[in-house]
């Protein structure tokens, strides 16, 4: 190993590059690696160096591709070995790690077009070359020289950006097949470590995004520790430190040979599935684990792998033999081997705690949305039975004194009179309640705004999103985003499309044997009004209710009030627009819509929003009845 | 022919102070109205009445607060509770309290009978 200080200006970047002495072929012997004796493979080592891989990349990211040099070189008991990578420009690749021999060179470099890295960047395959300074004589100041290097491509998102190499400095170690195995291995390693460094550095960053970071490293310590995890069962090997890895991180992984149908689990996985190592994986043991609402994806993703090596990523259910659920996140990789068998290998991790507090979550959430919608439709329909009943007593009392008067002996006829009188001002006086309430629900407090209907939509939708799916509804929406704007009282309109989605969901309740979708679309229809539709699958409508719908106190539900609907119609019809339903023309369910007139042009050029005088009597008199 | 029995009405709800009188003139009662329990407090129908029926919710006194208030007074007159609210949270502390029924408008005339009928026996302990 030399000291002399002109060592990396023995490798220059920017000089102009020399003639080459050599020709290429004179330098090249890849193709002896095929019948060189081959070196007895040594799984453990290379087991070792990939968990101590893993362990360096999620500890100190930073050194991951000096620690990848360091063990390259420890495994292929090589002198030099280094990981070279394309500049930004492309015209030069430099060392960014090197170990051995040549260290002192770390961070010098070797042109593009002409010198080894670029030559198997050429031809897209590992090389083996002997006395590459033959043919390219910047080498020459490398001390001391290289006597045989092999080089990996290495890929970064499919394209090849640099390579892995050893090198031998003497004739006593000679690179064969295993050595060429084990670098390609590794390769493939150093472009998921470069990812992983390089997703890092980016999130580094941003302090505010640690958390995601956390993930993503989390995730692709995942992948790699899958990678090492399917070599290591391939090579059947003591896995131990791997094993505690994939403990801790409860991930689990596996490998699947699709036309033998062979599958291999990791220890982990199998406490996973809470199944005996020793039963030998198939395809319908994992089935009689899968949930079986989970069942249909579970066969679609078995169908879709059998035509080729997809990227799979999902999230599914698990039922155990005690009927409790587990949730699992499966990341999975189709490979063609060289022999074009189509293998799957991934990584499974257990996300129940996960899952289970995010649902915990949604469900105190919507605990609170429907706490909230009950309280306020039982505040209401407490003091709409105050408002009626009072009037109610008055008919009830003065029809019984009438009754008694006319049956008095001899009749009270002029008594009667004056009660039926009474009576008939009770009567009117129960209809004038319910006008009252009404006149409340339409136009108390309205504030008129230009809005953008399709983002009201969107608003209420994300509000709903977890009740809805909670009551397992696709919720679709077809939003026209260049809707022209309405004029409108947003929180009214949104009390509408709301009170709409939640029936829809509401009449797919007992639906089983379709998706209960609800589609959510909003345009501008032929009259030039906005309309919003939302279009179910539910149990339907019969033609006769149509008409009653809307009408105050009328329900087809056991539980409903009657209310929602006619204040919906309340409100629209405040907006100068109109609210109807129809069965859907095709296929079960209906369809709610409503039109609105689209804001008049000046509406649109006026500075501010326009403010509609509240009607605050009405709302007044309601509270003082309370 | 004896005097008939007094049963004085408090409700702030003007029909029913209008339609429940006539009712009780043709059940044989005579019957007075109050439109607030402090207008009842002060007249000289506290010490006449045999029976209250005595809305729940009045603004000012409430009905509650005058049955506590004819307590505090030793005055034990039966109170028959009326309330538009239909609500059993409501309805069983006002029997808890002492009241002989509570009824939720509108109610029919058998009901108010029987009331009445349970008001006046135990007026008559």
């Amino acid at each position: 190993m030399s000291s002399d200080s002109n060592v990396n200006a023995g490798v220059p970047l920017n000089t102009a590059i020399p003639v080459a002495l050599a020709s290429f072929d004179s330098i090249v012997r890849t193709e002896e690696l095929r019948t060189r004796p081959r070196r007895p493979v040594e799984y453990e080592k290379e087991t070792t160096a990939l968990a101590a891989l893993v362990k360096a990349l999620a500890d100190s990211p930073d050194t991951i591709l000096q620690t990848l040099a360091d063990k390259i070189l420890e495994i292929l008991r090589s002198d030099s070995a280094g990981i070279s990578l394309l500049t930004k420009d492309e015209k030069r690749f430099y060392w960014a790690a090197v170990a051995g021999v040549w260290k002192p060179h770390l961070g010098g470099g070797t042109p593009r077009d002409f010198g080894p890295c670029g030559d198997v960047l050429d031809h897209n395959a590992p090389m083996l070359f002997r006395h590459f300074e033959l043919r390219y004589p910047y080498f020459w100041a490398a001390i001391p020289p290289a006597v045989e290097c092999l080089l990996v491509p290495f890929y970064l998102n499919g394209k090849a950006v640099g390579t892995v190499w050893a090198i031998a400095h003497d004739d006593r170690r000679q690179f064969d097949g295993e050595d060429l195995r084990v670098l390609e291995s590794m390769g493939r390693f150093a472009s998921a470590a470069y990812q992983a460094v390089e997703s890092i550095e980016e999130l580094r960053s941003e302090v505010t995004a640690r958390e995601e970071a956390e993930l993503e490293l989390r995730e692709l310590t995942g992948t790699l520790e899958a990678q090492v995890r399917a070599r290591t069962e391939q090579l059947r090997l003591s896995e131990a430190f791997l094993a505690q890895a994939q403990h801790l991180s409860r991930t689990g992984s596996f490998s699947w040979r699709v036309a033998t149908n062979e599958i291999t689990w990791s220890k982990q996985l199998y406490r996973i599935y809470e199944l005996d190592p020793s039963v030998p994986v198939t395809l319908e043991l994992i089935r009689s684990r899968t949930h079986p609402d989970d069942l249909p994806s579970f066969y679609d993703a078995i169908d879709r792998t059998r035509t080729g090596a997809h990227h799979y990523e999902y999230e599914r259910r698990l039922k155990m033999p005690d009927n409790s659920l587990k949730y699992i996140h499966v990341v999975a990789h189709g490979v063609l081997d060289k022999d074009g068998r189509l293998e799957y290998i991934g990584a499974v991790q257990d996300v129940t705690e996960r899952r289970l507090s995010e649902q915990a979550l949604d469900m105190a959430r919507s605990e609170l949305t429907r706490m909230a919608r009950v309280t306020s439709i039982g505040a209401m329909t407490a003091s709409i039975a105050h408002q009626v009943n009072q009037p109610l007593l008055g008919i009830v009392t003065n029809a019984s004194t009438c009754l008694r008067m006319l049956a008095a002996d001899p009749p009270n006829i002029e008594g009667a009179q004056e009660t039926a009188q009474f009576l008939l001002s009770d009567g009117h006086r129960a209809s004038a309640v319910i006008k009252h309430l009404r006149s409340l629900f339409s136009k108390s407090s309205t504030t008129m705004e230009l809005l953008d209907l399709s983002e009201a939509t969107q608003e209420v939708v994300t509000l709903s999103l977890n009740e809805l799916q909670r009551n397992n509804v696709i919720v679709r929406t077809a939003c026209d985003r260049d809707l022209p704007p309405v004029l409108g009282d947003r929180v009214q309109l949104q009390q509408v499309i709301l009170n709409l989605l939640l029936n829809a969901s509401e009449a797919m309740k007992g639906i089983e044997d379709r998706p209960r979708q609800v589609l959510i679309r909003t345009y501008l229809d032929e009259d030039e009004n906005v309309r919003l539709t939302v279009q179910d699958a539910g149990v339907g409508l019969e033609p006769s209710e149509m008409e009653k719908l809307f009408e105050t106190f009328y329900t087809t539900k056991s539980d409903g009030m009657g209310i929602g609907l006619s204040i919906s119609r309340s409100i629209v019809e405040r907006h100068s627009g109109r609210i109807w339903a129809a069965p859907n023309s095709r296929g079960p369910g209906a369809t709610f819509s409503f039109a609105i007139p689209r804001a008049a042009e000046d509406a649109i050029t006026a500075p501010g929003p326009g403010v509609l005088e509240p009607c605050t009597a009405s709302a007044t008199g309601f509270a003082e009845n309370l | 022919m004896a005097p008939r029995r007094l049963v004085t009405v408090v409700d702030d709800d003007e029909s029913v102070r209008r339609s429940l009188p006539n009712l009780l003139k043709q059940f044989g009662f005579a019957a007075r109205v109050f439109s607030s329990a402090t207008e009842f407090l002060a007249s000289d129908a506290v010490a006449e009445s045999s029976c209250l029926i005595l809305d729940v919710r009045m603004p000012g006194m409430s009905g509650p607060d005058l049955q506590q208030e004819l307590k505090r007074r030793r005055r034990a007159v039966p109170i028959i509770f009326i309330t538009a609210s239909p609500d059993d949270r409501v309805r069983q502390p006002l029997l808890k309290q002492g009241a002989v029924e509570c009824l939720f408008k509108p109610f029919t005339e058998t009901a108010l009978c029987e009331a009445l009928d349970a008001a006046l026996e135990t007026r008559r302990h």
